[in-house]
């Protein structure tokens, strides 16, 4: 909402208040001051000036050479506007000066004459479209004036953010009415009298059929209306509250509308057939309607439509038709000043998309016991700008008449609610200073009577807060709440997700952040088949673009995604985490499944920079992303229910943008909780990416309910440990990981741990075979192992191996 | 053999006076006392050919020449250890880089969203997350905004179909948690939100923190306490603060938090647009359509709730200047915080 502060002082009074203070103290109200503006600034540095004497240009039939008196001094000036004439007062813009378009003024010549300034038209001083001939001034006027001064023009336009409860304040008057509410001005009415309408002898009649969504319709006829511009002041408001002036009827409307809030609308009185007016919905057969701005729109049948006796000729409330529009040779015209339904206003701005100032205000609430006021208003605006004779009647039905609202408001309610110490004059005092009437029903409770323009307030605590917003938000003391102190909640998941982030920093991954709607390519890039559970995804309606329309139902590929871009910002290389939730359809009328996952990618070197000096140059590789899981699920105490590794590397388990040949999953029991390995070359391909990227993703839910080790204290040995080692040469096929599995089986009772520390793969080895170097390390609680004991373990141990796996010994000279 | 012992033992101590360092130890200790060919180990070898009547005495001499040389080589490790201790190579060069392991951090969005849930859990909230993809009942129908609110034009909603949308604040917590439970209830519901506004101060995904307190007798300067703690605490010192009448549907009276710039410390500047002031939330006390919709009776519980956005917070903090750059996870901008 923009006005400016000339008109705002038609209705109150603001003297001793700077414009920013004004700003201020509106914000402070709850009308947030969004912008404040000075206008006509650039009319500060352009003066009056008398032209003095005219001559013909020596070079040039079209231009002047005037002598000006510029109040100061007399200065030369070449012109070429026709009508200059001697004696003339009009305005000068001597170099150096910016015209209002940003042209800078420079002293200079013109066809070999000096010219020190230039004479303006209206045009060019951004004051209307008049370009015919330099300004032609009130001779009265003296030279030397700042031309803003001098022509009335100096004023401000502020504009608020206007809340969508705030209906009222859509309206020059009634923000002037809160601004009462701090100065104590008295605030002038929109109109002096209102002549009484009583809808008899008209000629015409006005029909409600739909009072449901039309409490209240006024109109007055005029006549002998001559269509012409609206004065200068008119449209200079209009046009500093961004409206473009159009002519004098339609522009009243609108300056009314802004000045009230009550929109109005004109038709040309001679074009409304059959001398009736009928608020209604469609007939079955309408289905359509031209509206003014040339459009031919859809009708529905819950829109109300304005129609004289055959046909619609507006929606109300939206836009008039184009066959009742005001035209330059309308000389009659019915003026309508009606109140029609939000709800059903903003369901017909939605549906047409058509969204106008009238239909603003009407959406969210204009006051029914404005209608005639405001006409009123208008009807005067025309006779005196128009030349409109008015009808002495007019018609104003009203079924939607309601008495005013009567709230009881209890003081201790106010006080409790706010933590404030007030009594009942002073709220009372506070509520009338916005022309809310207050009465006593008890010496703990006031009886407020709610203004028909307040349609926000319904309840008391709608006054309280109105109370509060009077008093002042700042007036307000602070305090500490007083409350039960209780142990809040924890939510695992959570907690989950605080410690996996706190590991996985450490071991050099950053958290990613990504937007959970995705492009669906992402899942052919991935090579998922068209049965795979992820392709049940929650597709939104309105998605921004292609690139974000469906949640997402994995994290991997906005990962990937993130791979490219670092790598074409030369970051390649790589470590990056993130938590997050996936999303998968169960119905089209249900909440998908939100499920919270992990994911990390890891990419490029595995040091960090520094590393040429200290280490060689390594690329990353399975072992290393294995090794993050590892170290993870170690921390976090996961072991896995059930006896099944793991790890498995199991081939039809395998994920489509997994590489085949590097690929594991993470199994608890019989659930896989996520996978890890290489990302399949051709997703890496599809995403833009030319380096091996490593990947695991784990469901943290699962994660949270897989087997976790509880954390308890095991005494620390108090007898040496004895380790031995042995190197066995197996077939190729048999993973390592097997020989330590079967080393564990065996159950030796006084086997601490197995590792392995070497595997070793050529010559001298035969192919098809390899190396693998083991140690186990043997304590006993009781007592410190001899070497014969723990040999004969150990024996039984390597026996068992090598009848097990197919393995012998490595030889010496196998060394 | 007796002789020769005492010429090695001579001959050790005199090398082992040459020694200065670590390096010139292990030839020592092979030429001496190495397994295979050192001269004490193979002298010793030699006393099964040695006289049986001489065996024990020149047995008990070679052993203890043999520990007295190993006590002194001992000793010089020891010494010559300590000294390396003390004294880093005097051409080392202090300039080079630290050797490290990869170390990673988190985003700066989290970083911030946790600072904001601590200080809150500090003051007894609990913390709950509910879905993303919500139903238009808890998103706008349990807040009071019913169909066709204009408030709904505050906002842009991303649709899945008629009922189901993308929350479009995390305010929907407060109908779930309270439909659950009976006051006295304190919780912040942090998560991510969605509104369809893209440009360079919108993103359409963001991250809110909504917070709400329900008991007897909450009072609107209790809201103000609360908020005024909690500002302080954020932003680590005591930043002047303004709280406006505003509206938001569910909340009634609202109120809008601006703190004093902390760009400009409230002398105006081009992040506070000259005013001096930043939003930073949106609050009130919980509007008692509310609290009957969870069957709270009004008149016993009052409350109030409030919501901030993460990412403005974490602008003001770090001084970003372009939102997008939070969800391009480029490693330039994530290693800055």
């Amino acid at each position: 909402m923009k006005f400016t502060l000339s008109w705002l002082n038609q209705f109150i009074s603001t003297e001793g208040l700077t414009s920013a203070q004004l700003a201020d103290k509106l914000t402070m109200l709850g009308l947030e001051v969004d912008s404040v503006e000075e206008l006509f600034v650039e009319l500060e540095q352009i003066t009056t000036a008398r032209i003095r004497e005219v001559n013909i240009h020596p070079d040039a039939d079209k231009l002047t050479i005037c002598e000006v008196d510029t109040g100061t001094e007399i200065v030369q000036v070449v012109c070429g506007a026709p009508n200059v004439r001697v004696g003339m007062l009009t305005a000068i813009a001597r170099p150096g000066v910016k015209l209002p378009d940003g042209t800078k003024i420079k002293k200079s010549k013109v066809r070999g004459v000096v010219s020190a300034g230039m004479l303006c038209s209206a045009r060019e001083l951004g004051l209307n479209d008049d370009h015919d001939g330099i300004l032609n001034l009130d001779d009265q006027l003296a030279t030397g004036l700042p031309l803003a001064g001098a022509l009335g023009l100096r004023d401000t336009m502020i504009e608020v953010d206007l809340t969508p409860n705030r209906s009222d304040c859509a309206s020059v008057r009634g923000i002037a009415r809160e601004v009462g509410s701090f100065t104590g001005s008295i605030l002038q009415p929109l109109v002096a009298d209102v002549t009484p309408l009583t809808g008899m002898n008209l000629g015409y009649e006005v029909l409600i059929h739909a009072p449901d969504l039309c409490p209240r319709y006024t109109a007055r006829k005029l006549t002998n209306v001559t269509i012409g511009p609206s004065p200068q002041w008119m449209q200079q408001r209009l046009t500093a509250v961004g409206m473009r002036p159009i002519n004098n009827i339609v522009d009243i409307t609108n300056y009314v509308m802004l000045e009230s809030g009550q929109p109005l609308h004109a038709f040309d009185f001679t074009t409304l057939k059959g001398g009736k007016v009928i608020v209604r919905r469609p007939a079955v057969d309408e289905m359509t309607i031209i509206t003014l701005d040339n459009n031919l729109r859809q009708l529905d049948a819950e829109m109300l439509l304005i129609c004289d006796a055959e046909r619609p000729v507006a929606i109300a409330g939206v836009m008039g038709g184009l066959d009742t529009e005001i035209i330059n040779t309308t000389t009659t015209i019915l003026l309508e000043s009606a109140c029609f339904n939000p709800v059903s206003i903003r369901r017909t701005a939605r549906k047409l998309g058509i969204p106008s100032e009238a239909s603003y205000r009407f959406e969210r609430g204009v006051d029914p016991n404005l209608a005639d006021s405001a006409l009123q208003r208008a009807v005067d605006l025309m006779v005196q700008y128009a030349g409109a004779q008015a009808d002495d009647n007019g018609v104003d039905v009203y079924p939607g008449k309601k008495p005013l609202l009567l709230l009881p408001l209890r003081i201790e309610r106010v006080c409790t609610l706010l933590g404030l110490n007030l009594n009942q004059e002073q709220v009372a005092l506070l509520l009338k200073s916005i022309e809310f009437s207050v009465t006593t029903i008890d010496d703990k409770t006031l009886q407020v009577e709610v203004p028909s323009f307040r349609i926000d307030i319904e309840r008391e605590i709608d006054l309280i807060e109105e109370v509060a917003r009077l008093v002042g938000y700042n007036e307000i003391p602070t305090s500490q709440p007083l409350i039960r102190m209780d142990y809040p909640k924890r939510d695992d998941l959570r907690t989950l997700r605080h410690e996996i982030a706190k590991i996985l920093t450490t071991q050099g991954f950053f958290e990613a952040i990504n937007y959970s709607f995705v492009a669906e390519n992402h899942l052919d890039l991935c090579r998922l088949p068209e049965d795979d559970y992820r392709r049940r995804v929650t597709r939104l309606l309105n998605p921004l673009s292609e690139e974000q329309s469906i949640m997402r139902s994995m994290l991997l590929p906005s990962m990937l995604e993130n791979v490219r871009r670092n790598i074409n910002f030369q970051k390649s290389d790589i470590r990056l985490f993130e938590t997050g939730k996936i999303f998968l359809e169960q119905s089209r009328d249900t909440l998908p499944e939100e499920r919270l996952q992990l994911c990390a990618v890891i990419s490029g070197h595995r040091y960090p920079e520094a590393e040429p000096l200290y280490y060689s140059t390594q690329e990353t590789d399975f072992f290393d992303i294995k090794g993050a899981v590892v170290s993870l699920l170690q921390v976090l105490g996961v072991t896995g229910t059930g006896n099944g590794a793991l790890f498995q590397h199991n081939i039809s388990l395998v994920q489509p943008y997994c590489d085949p040949d590097c690929a594991v999953i993470i199994m608890d029991n019989d659930n896989m909780i996520g996978a890890l390995g290489a990302v399949h070359p051709e997703t890496l391909k599809g995403f833009g990416i030319k380096q091996q990227v490593y990947f695991f993703e784990l469901d943290l839910q699962q994660l949270l309910s897989s087997g976790r080790k509880e954390k308890k204290f095991k005494a620390l040995p108090k007898y040496p440990s004895v380790k031995r080692d042995i190197s066995l040469v197996v077939p190729d096929s048999i993973p390592a990981g097997e020989l330590l599995r079967a080393i564990h089986e065996q159950n030796q009772k006084y086997l601490e741990s197995a590792d392995i520390f070497d595997v070793y793969r050529g010559k001298p080895i035969p192919s098809g075979y390899k190396s693998v170097a083991l140690s186990a390390t043997y304590r006993s609680p009781t007592a410190t192992l001899d070497d014969q004991s723990v040999d004969k373990m150990h024996d039984k141990i390597v026996n068992s191996l090598m009848a097990d796996f197919n393995a012998r010994y490595r030889e010496g000279s196998e060394e | 053999m007796e002789q020769e012992l005492n010429r090695l033992q001579q001959e050790a101590e005199e090398d082992l006076g040459q020694i200065n360092e670590i390096a010139q130890l292990e030839a020592f200790r092979v030429k001496y006392l190495g397994r295979k060919g050192g001269a004490l180990t193979s002298i010793m070898r030699q006393l099964g050919t040695v006289d049986p009547h001489d065996r024990p005495r020149l047995g008990q001499l070679a052993n203890d020449v043999k520990q007295e040389v190993e006590s002194w080589f001992e000793e010089k490790k020891e010494q010559l250890t300590a000294t390396q201790i003390r004294h880093t190579d005097s051409t080392t060069d202090f300039s080079l880089p630290g050797r490290y392991l990869p170390y990673g951090k988190l985003h700066p969005v989290t970083q911030v969203m946790e600072e904001i849930c601590s200080i809150f859990e500090g003051l007894g909230f609990a913390v709950a997350e509910g879905p993303d993809v919500e139903t238009d009942y808890y998103n706008f129908e349990a807040l009071n905004i019913p169909k066709h609110h204009p408030a709904r034009d505050m906002h842009d909603t991303f649709y899945v179909t008629d009922s189901i949308l993308l929350r479009t604040h995390t305010s929907p917590m407060q109908a779930r948690i309270m439909e659950q439970q009976d006051p006295p209830l304190r919780y912040i519901a942090p998560g991510k939100v969605y509104r369809c506004d893209s440009d360079i101060t919108h993103t359409p995904m963001f991250h809110q923190v909504e917070g709400f307190l329900v008991d007897r007798d909450v009072s609107f300067a209790d809201l103000k306490g609360v908020l005024t703690s909690f500002t302080h605490k954020m932003f680590e010192r005591e930043l002047a603060l303004r709280f406006r009448p505003s509206f938001f549907p569910f909340t009634e009276p609202s109120a809008e938090v601006d703190i004093a710039c902390v760009i400009c410390n409230g002398s105006g500047c081009r992040v506070c647009k000259r005013t001096g002031w930043l939003e930073i939330l949106g609050s009130g006390l919980i509007d008692p359509e509310v609290l009957k919709m969870v069957g709270y009776d009004p008149d016993i519980y009052s409350g109030f709730a409030f919501g901030l956005g993460v990412e403005r917070i974490a602008m003001l903090k770090y001084g970003i200047d372009d939102i997008r750059l939070y969800y391009e996870n480029d490693l330039r901008f994530l290693s800055q915080f």
